[in-house]
């Protein structure tokens, strides 16, 4: 039991990772980003190109995964998104979904179509006793930094003025520019941003889930509901979700091994009936 | 003096609803502004589109000596249209002092004046802006207009649905600014007779263009054209409420 709590709250924490990106992209922004995995998996392969090309550590191959996803997200952003911000959701939905199918093709293009090698580092391989359970140490270390990246995140939003800048943006687009910010000049940074994060839950991920070009689509479904049971445009509700998700998706593999994969749509359609508006909705909705 | 603001033959909507048809009409510096009109004839619309808002068709606006007709909403903000939106419209989520301190720039209006003009913000600091009664809203919406340190305030509606001595002290707020520090408005109000009290000019609107251009006070003393235009001060007007603040009153009342 405890074991599969834990499992899957280092799985939510991934979840977690690569879908606040998103969450803040469709709150803040209202734009229906179905690429989000995309820039996961940009993340997933810079770090293992960092890894076995460049011989770098892990630790920096994730400075270089989030880079990666940072810089081709504020690229896309400039010359893509910004079109469409106002757009029919419909326009953004067929945008983001052929970037989904342009990224599986150049990816299977360079890196063909099978899973990526990755081995952690010595440090993070095996497992260590904790609080009386035997827990895998890069499980454990998933955790650690989703909870610091949660930390640093709440941070910045409720704490700064960039961060008080983004969530008047949330609240009243038109109200925060006719007072005089720069909403445009705030969506390209947050963003990218936010593309960063996704690229550094890609790289993680390569431990527990397998990189292969269709990453982006395979796992689209579970970043939308992480964002849709939590409430877009908060860091807590998609935290909260992604935990939830994750111990339901391992607890139903685990325990009713043949129904485990319809069990996240369950909890989903039960938490949207009871909560339209997801976990924590943001406030003033 | 000089001229300040002026529409030059704007023509503006929404999509391709066109709400302002060639609207012309100018402000000098110093000088205070009501516009007032019949419900949908494009008053709160012509504030809209001094802040970028709406689909400019044809004619220009200059501002302060520039064309701003193109300029993005926020460069306005900044380059000093100080606008206080319809229905208030603070940011829910952020705190009272984050609603000021976000949109701050600069200048001789900071959180520490602000407070002094308003000290129920000061009490109410850290409530979140969802959790402000109608009169705390609309001085944190006039606070935060402030806090961005304009050279016109634009006030969209002010007065609606606020108790009447909120409206009052709230007008005389207005009336301050203008004589003590400078700062001038433009009105945009339904109710005509405590606006006029509060401006030198006034236009009336119908169907989006101007139909009358003149003094404040002679608009208020002239019921039969006031009520021409829109339908109101027919009968003598009860006694309006006194706007002239008493010798040395600077402040709103402590827990206004």
């Amino acid at each position: 039991m405890g074991i599969v709590i834990f499992d899957g709250i280092a799985y939510g924490m991934l979840l977690f990772l690569i879908a606040v990106g998103l969450s803040v992209t469709m709150g803040l922004m209202s734009f229906v980003n179905l690429a989000h995995g995309a820039f996961a998996m940009i993340g997933g392969y810079a770090a293992v190109t960092a890894m076995n090309q460049f011989g770098l550590g892990f630790f920096p191959a994730l400075v270089a995964s989030f880079v990666a996803a940072a810089l081709v997200g504020g690229v896309l952003e400039f010359t893509l998104y910004r079109r469409l911000y106002r757009a029919h959701p419909l326009d953004q939905v067929l945008l983001s979904i052929g970037l989904v199918f342009v990224s599986v093709a150049v990816f299977t293009y360079f890196f063909g179509p099978t899973i990526q090698a990755f081995s952690p580092p010595e440090s993070l391989t095996g497992s260590m006793s904790l609080m009386g359970l035997e827990v895998g140490r890069y499980r454990l270390f998933l955790i650690v930094c989703g909870f610091a990246i949660l930390a640093g995140l709440l941070l910045v939003l409720n704490r700064t003025r960039y961060g008080a800048m983004v969530r008047a943006a949330v609240d009243n687009q038109r109200v925060a520019r006719g007072t005089g910010i720069h909403v445009q000049r705030l969506f390209f940074l947050t963003f990218a941003f936010g593309c960063g994060l996704a690229g550094l839950g890609g790289a993680l991920s390569l431990g527990i889930l397998g990189l292969e070009p269709s990453f982006a689509l395979k796992y689209l479904i579970f970043f939308l509901i992480v964002v849709c049971v939590g409430g877009a445009g908060t860091i807590i509700g998609p935290f909260v979700a992604a935990l939830l998700v994750g111990i339901v998706d391992v607890a139903g593999k685990y325990y009713l091994p043949e129904l485990g994969a319809f069990l996240i749509y369950v909890f989903m359609v039960i938490t949207l009936l009871v909560r339209p508006n997801g976990l924590i909705p943001r406030k003033g909705l | 003096m000089s001229e300040l603001l002026a529409f030059d033959q704007v023509t503006a909507g929404y999509g391709d609803a066109v709400v302002l048809d060639r609207m012309s009409f100018s402000l000098e510096a110093g000088k205070s502004l009501a516009i007032l009109g019949r419900n949908g004839v494009g008053k709160t619309t012509l504030l809209e589109t001094l802040m970028g808002h709406t689909r400019v068709m044809s004619g220009s606006i200059r501002w302060n000596g520039q064309d701003i007709t193109r300029m993005p909403s926020h460069r306005r903000a900044r380059s000093g249209l100080g606008w206080v939106p319809q229905e208030r419209e603070v940011f829910p989520s952020l705190t009272v002092e984050e609603n000021l301190t976000v949109v701050a720039t600069p200048g001789p209006w900071n959180l520490k004046r602000v407070y002094e003009l308003f000290p129920r913000l000061q009490e109410r600091r850290s409530n979140y802006g969802n959790q402000l009664s109608g009169g705390e809203q609309q001085m944190l919406a006039i606070g935060r207009a402030l806090m961005t340190n304009p050279k016109l305030l634009l006030l969209d509606e002010p007065m609606e649905g606020l108790a009447p001595i909120i409206v009052e002290e709230l007008a005389l707020v207005v009336k301050l600014l203008c004589e003590s520090e400078g700062l001038a408005s433009v009105v945009v109000e339904q109710h005509p007779v405590l606006t006029l009290s509060m401006t030198h000019h006034a236009i009336v609107l119908e169907r989006g263009q101007v139909v009358h251009a003149g003094h404040s006070q002679a608009l208020a003393e002239d019921t039969h054209l006031l009520h021409g235009l829109l339908g109101v001060g027919q009968r003598p007007q009860p006694s309006r409420p006194s706007m002239d603040a008493p010798a040395g009153y600077t402040l709103l009342p402590q827990g206004a």
